[in-house]
């Protein structure tokens, strides 16, 4: 078939199966086709960072990625880091510091952040900043980001011990 | 005004559980870090359409002919709009007061005046599709001399811009501020004069949600869901270039993701929508683009000032004339108000005996600008404080203490009319002073270091221009309350991301003494929720807070006027507290608001509580009328920026050591809010100052996208700390004012004070990067702001 | 905005994308990380057809070092395993600290030094770096595999000496002796997310505090990233005084002809490079 592809792949830890067009973005593929909203669009060319999503555990802009692409890949999207009803550490931080104002910016920037923690549990407020460096935010000067971000290393460390 | 909500009356004492210990958080926080918020384009349908904008390649151009019939035949398109479905020559402007402004057609019927102006729409199956009918109408242009200049768009011979055949020369918009001593001889009398030129570039808002619209037709109504500042405005305008009575036209207001005054005007696409979701039966989507938005929505206007001061020996600030120019491009909208505001500004945050001001938007064929965070303050207040530093250099006076000199101080009235209430200005700049080290630094920097400080002045809670007619201008607020005590809050007012939405619930939860998860918020929808003319001038704590808690004033006093009687007491001695209503007099009086309203509705045979307040600021609108001198706001707010940075002098690269901000804002209703505020506007402020600049050539933006056009990062951000505990108002909600607007204007100032320091040039137009500031320290012409 | 239409297409052997790319010629494109062909495919800057996306080829993703042949990077290996690869910021600092400069952390997790070179503007980051430290570029074509030096690699903006069906497998940059060392500066208005306004890569090898080799490549000055052989001269044979290292800031400004953009004006190009220059050559001295 052409310009049409079937792909399976994992999703928040769940299987998906489904046709996509060659052209068809990994945004757009969770957006218009999943419903996944959470991932925002911002720019479409890789400069904002709002599309932010994890591809077998690496930042990347979803805009900037073909949903194609990703087959036999793991995906993991702001909606899919909340377990059990539990929110992730960064996300209770980011409430807790008021991270966020117009929050646009804010699912791609806790992906960021939890690419950065995952592989980084002490990071540094230069770490930070840097993990965050591809995450426009107009609104808030990132100070009560990297804040929330700090503080969430803190709890995940906490909760390690 | 109730006479029985009177701010005295039945008002809770200065002790406050909530925002007075800052325990708690935003209400649709959990919404925004879980992705589940919908902002508009996650607003879904199964049958919704997706729509696009056909737009102008041409400055000014005469629409010969559209041919749409190539796009009617791609396999989905189900819907072309021109300009002859909508109202014929029905055209949007901003405030509904000031209709006879309008300027702007929904759907450009013979001229196109910006690159990017609004020429056709479709809708069709997907967005793909869309794309390529968009692409495949084919729009016969004779393209027109444009104008880009707005001092040669003054000229006679000039092409006409907008109102063609009015005989304008372009002036869209003029404004006078003329008050005080004679200034004549204020000048003559002067112990020192100065006259300085500034000029400020292009930038734009850059929220970091693009503007979108969703629209249904359904039994008759419209429904849109729009990003917008101004639900209620909208409405106005659709209504009427849709041709309907605004109660067949529905504006909601979802999550919006920034606005900074970018989505402060109706926009074209959001009528698009509406009428094709009318045409076809279907929900309509339509989202602008990024390059769209850069292009085709608002910028903050390029300003040319002219100032002239006169000083006395003191150094006290006697006189001040100015002269502004503001590049408004083809269309007025929000900038009708920019214009009028640029005048204002002026003013603050200085006294003086005199003033002199003329302010004049002039149409070009640039894209169009308006009202961006501080509508015209950052440009204002960049040019007339570079203007009051140059003024202490010269005459050798301290500039913390030049500037206290003239700061105006509590309870001051201007000639121009503006009443100072609450003004910690003084005590802002003695903070910046202090906390930056100014006076250890003073004079034992390096070379290449340099301090520099800005104060600036903001209208906390504007009603302006419409005053006399509050429906116009208010900011209403309903609460109703069941019988368990729940509350349940109706509020007009935007909420655009600076968390107003939540404040208004704190003020409310405080106000009755219940917990915030006991008070249930409903906001911004035309249909649903009380007028609020938007998200604009700082409107939002002032008058939407106070509007809230005199709503909850008006429900405890019902409820009190039912349970006193049964106690024996008199109203005015009861209070809510602690989810109870308690007797202050008698402690053994007391019960749970829950029992208490059971007992209200029973006493009232079934009624329910409600609960109303609105709140607007009483003045005139005399500044659209020639004479202006009128007092703007119910309070004014003040702040100092002061910023420590080293200059690298082979590279012009700056170095922030670190940015102190002092904000009075008087009393802060939640401290995370305020900093945020406050740390978002150094972050805005910087990017004015040194990273953004939106690059033109006949009107066309050439890089309209975030890799050329620079928001600062989180890397970019210097080390920032804020302060703001001055002196509640008497007259804000819970003692606060405004906090995020005003602020935004002593950055960019302050930063290029400090880079003058440090490099011994007087700089006079933005921004500082660093190509810039390596031209000006070897003498070498800049001509990056030429059109 | 949605892509203009193409097919995608994923080989799973270099042989096979090798004959793809060649029986479809012009209209195909080769995808690595694709961060530099999606943003302007959208911007219908150029068009394609075909893309071949050759991340299902086995065998492209490595990072290794060899005390003869130096750091391997794999065609398929992304800018952030270089950036924060242990093994590449011990034995070349500078490689790490060129791939860590590019875009931002999202797309250096997808794009590929492989890919920023192919693409070939002329404000590339890995360029000068590649240039200076005298890389290697491995290559496979249809018929026969060849290693291009990397000053025949750039050609011109977006053009670069691969043939007709032939993909970049590699990169190999020779190892930096003890008394050698790299540097790579670029010059940016913000610290992240910004093309180079200039770039400047030296490497120098200093024996008994003489410099006697050197070579300095500039970004963002002409149509491929280049060298600047007077500069290099400046410098070979002589004690690196500051006086020294001045000549050859000088001689490296004299040797480029930038254009003015909307980023920056020639003037000013032709000045940073002879201020990062200096800064570069002194930023080498330090790691020797």
């Amino acid at each position: 078939m052409k310009h049409k592809h079937s792909i399976s792949l994992i999703i928040n830890g769940d299987p998906v199966e489904a046709i996509v067009k060659d052209n068809l973005t990994l945004l757009d593929f969770l957006r218009d086709q999943l419903f996944l909203t959470g991932t925002k669009k911002g720019c479409e060319e890789g400069e904002c960072g709002a599309c932010t999503v994890l591809l077998d555990g690496k930042p990347v802009n979803s805009c900037c990625t073909l949903a194609v692409e990703c087959d036999g890949h793991d995906i993991v999207t702001v909606e899919g880091i909340a377990k059990n009803g539990q929110l992730h550490p960064i996300q209770r931080q980011f409430i807790d510091k008021w991270a966020m104002q117009c929050g646009y910016c804010t699912p791609g920037m806790i992906m960021s952040a939890k690419a950065l923690l995952d592989v980084n549990p002490h990071p540094t407020e230069l770490e930070i900043r840097e993990a965050i460096e591809g995450n426009l935010c107009r609104c808030t000067g990132y100070a009560k980001i990297v804040e929330a971000i700090q503080a969430a290393a803190a709890e995940m460390n906490w909760e390690e011990e | 005004m109730h006479k029985d909500c009177d701010k005295h009356y039945f008002k809770k004492p200065e002790f406050y559980r909530l925002t007075g210990e800052n325990n708690y958080v935003r209400i649709d926080a959990e919404d925004k870090v879980t992705g589940h918020g919908q902002y508009v384009g996650d607003i879904m349908f199964p049958d919704m359409l997706t729509g696009r904008m056909v737009r102008s390649p041409y400055a000014r151009a005469r629409i010969i002919s559209i041919d749409t019939s190539e796009a009617e035949k791609v396999p989905g398109v189900k819907c072309i709009l021109t300009a002859k479905d909508f109202e014929w020559k029905a055209k949007v402007g901003n405030g509904e007061f000031a209709a006879e402004f309008a300027d702007k057609e929904v759907l450009c019927s013979e001229i196109v005046r910006q690159v990017g102006d609004d020429v056709a729409a479709v809708a069709a199956v997907d967005e793909e599709t869309a794309q390529i009918a968009a692409d495949l109408i084919k729009v016969e242009y004779e393209v027109l001399p444009g104008v880009f200049d707005p001092f040669e768009a003054m000229e006679d011979d000039a092409p006409e811009v907008n109102w063609e055949g009015k005989g304008l020369n372009n002036i869209g918009m003029q404004s006078v501020m003329k008050a005080g001593t004679d200034i004549d001889e204020e000048f003559n009398n002067a112990a020192y004069v100065q006259h300085r030129e500034y000029s400020t570039h292009r930038m734009v808002h850059a929220a970091m949600e693009p503007h979108g619209a969703v629209a249904t037709y359904r039994n008759g109504t419209y429904t849109i869901w729009m990003s917008t500042q101004m639900a209620y405005v909208d409405q106005f305008w659709y209504a009427r270039c849709l041709g309907v009575p605004e109660n067949h036209v529905r504006v909601i207001k979802p999550l919006v993701g920034g606005g900074f005054g970018g989505k402060l005007d109706s926009y074209s696409f959001g009528l698009c929508a509406a009428k094709m979701a009318e045409l076809t039966g279907r929900p309509v989507r339509m989202i602008l683009t990024r390059e769209e938005v850069f292009q085709s929505t608002r910028h903050r206007h390029p300003i040319y000032m002219k100032i002239d001061t006169a000083f006395g020996a003191d150094g006290k600030l006697l006189a001040k004339k100015c002269y502004h120019v503001l590049d408004g491009g083809p269309y007025g909208g929000s900038g009708v108000a920019s214009c009028a505001q640029a005048t204002l500004w002026a003013n603050f945050p200085y006294k003086m005996n005199s003033v002199d001001f003329l302010a004049r938007r002039v149409y070009t064929n640039n894209p169009v600008a308006g009202a961006m965070r501080g509508y015209t303050a950052c440009q204002v207040h960049f040019a007339h404080d570079l203007n009051m530093q140059y003024a202490a250099d010269q005459m050798g006076i301290d500039p913390v203490e030049f500037r206290k000199i003239s700061a105006a101080d509590p309870g001051y009235v201007a000639p121009a009319g503006l009443a100072i209430t609450s003004c910690a200005y003084k005590e802002t700049l003695d903070t910046a002073a202090k906390e930056i080290g100014w006076y250890e630094k003073k004079g034992k920097m390096k070379k290449g270091e340099g301090i520099g400080f800005a104060g600036t002045g903001f209208v906390s809670g504007t009603g302006f221009a419409v005053l006399e007619a509050p429906n116009q201008s208010s900011a209403c607020v309903t609460l109703r309350m069941n019988k368990r005590g729940m509350a349940t809050l109706y509020i007009g007012s935007h909420d655009i991301g600076q968390g107003s939405d939540t404040v208004m619930t704190a003020i409310v939860a405080e106000e009755l003494g219940l917990p915030m998860d006991m008070v249930k918020t409903f906001m911004s929808d035309t249909f649903l929720t009380p007028w609020d003319s938007g998200s604009y001038g700082s409107r939002v704590t002032f008058l939407a807070g106070n509007a809230a808690r005199r709503a909850a004033v008006d429900a405890k006093r019902q409820l009190f006027e039912v349970i006193a009687p049964m106690w024996g007491v008199m109203p005015q001695t009861l209070e809510c507290l602690d989810g109870k209503v308690i007797s202050k007099e008698k402690a053994e009086l007391q019960m749970s608001i829950g029992d208490a309203m059971f007992k209200y509705m029973t006493v009232k045979g079934g009624d329910e509580l409600v609960g109303i307040g609105s709140y607007y600021h009483r003045t005139d609108n005399s500044q659209y009328n020639g004479v202006n001198t009128t007092n703007y706001a119910p309070a004014y707010s003040f702040s100092t920026g002061a910023a420590h940075l080293t200059v690298d002098e082979e590279t012009g690269v700056l170095d922030i050591d670190e940015f102190v901000f002092a904000h009075d804002c008087g009393r802060a209703l939640n401290r995370r809010a305020v900093e945020g505020q406050l740390e978002g506007s150094i972050g805005m402020g910087l990017g004015y100052a040194v990273y953004e600049h939106t690059v033109t050539k006949e009107g066309k933006i050439l890089n309209p996208n975030f890799r050329d056009y620079r928001l600062p990062t989180a890397l970019d951000m210097p080390k920032m700390r804020t302060f703001y505990d001055f002196t509640p108002d008497e007259e804000g909600p819970l003692g606060a004012k405004e906090a995020g607007e005003g602020s935004a204007a002593p950055v960019a100032p302050a930063i290029a004070n400090a880079v003058n320091m440090a490099t011994g040039i007087y700089f006079t137009e933005l921004p500082l990067d660093p190509e810039h500031i390596w031209r000006a320290m070897r003498g070498l012409k800049d001509d990056r702001n030429s059109k | 905005m949605v892509l203009p239409q193409f097919e995608y297409l994923a080989p799973t052997t270099i042989g096979e994308a090798c004959n793809l790319l060649l029986e479809l010629g012009s209209s195909a494109k080769v995808m690595a990380g694709a961060t530099d062909l999606i943003p302007p495919m959208r911007d219908k800057a150029f068009t394609a057809e075909y893309l071949i996306d050759i991340k299902k080829i086995p065998g492209l993703d490595y990072l290794e070092y060899d005390e003869k042949e130096g750091l391997k990077i794999g065609a398929l290996t992304t800018l952030r395993t270089i950036e924060t690869s242990p093994l590449v910021k011990e034995k070349n600092p500078a490689t790490a600290h060129a791939a860590k400069v590019i875009a931002s952390t999202q797309i250096r997790a997808k794009g590929t030094m492989a890919g920023n070179i192919c693409n070939a503007s002329p404000s590339c980051d890995s360029g000068p770096n590649l240039l200076a430290q005298g890389a290697k570029i491995l290559v496979q074509g249809p018929n026969k595999d060849r290693v291009i030096a990397i000053e025949d690699f750039f050609l011109g903006v977006k053009k670069t000496s691969l043939e007709p069906g032939e993909i970049v497998t590699g990169i190999v940059i020779p190892p930096l002796a003890e008394n050698e060392a790299a540097a790579y500066i670029k010059h940016a208005v913000r610290k992240a997310m910004d093309l180079a306004i200039i770039g400047v890569a030296v490497k120098i090898k200093v024996e008994n505090g003489i410099c006697t080799d050197a070579k300095i490549a500039l970004g963002a000055v002409a149509t491929t990233p280049i060298r600047a052989p007077k500069a290099e001269e400046a410098l070979i044979g002589k004690e690196l005084t500051d006086d020294v290292i001045i000549k050859a800031s000088e001689e490296a400004m004299n040797s480029c002809n930038p254009i003015s953009d909307i980023r920056a004006s020639a003037e000013y190009r032709k000045d940073m490079i002879r201020v990062f220059t200096k800064r570069a050559i002194k930023q080498a001295m330090e790691s020797l």
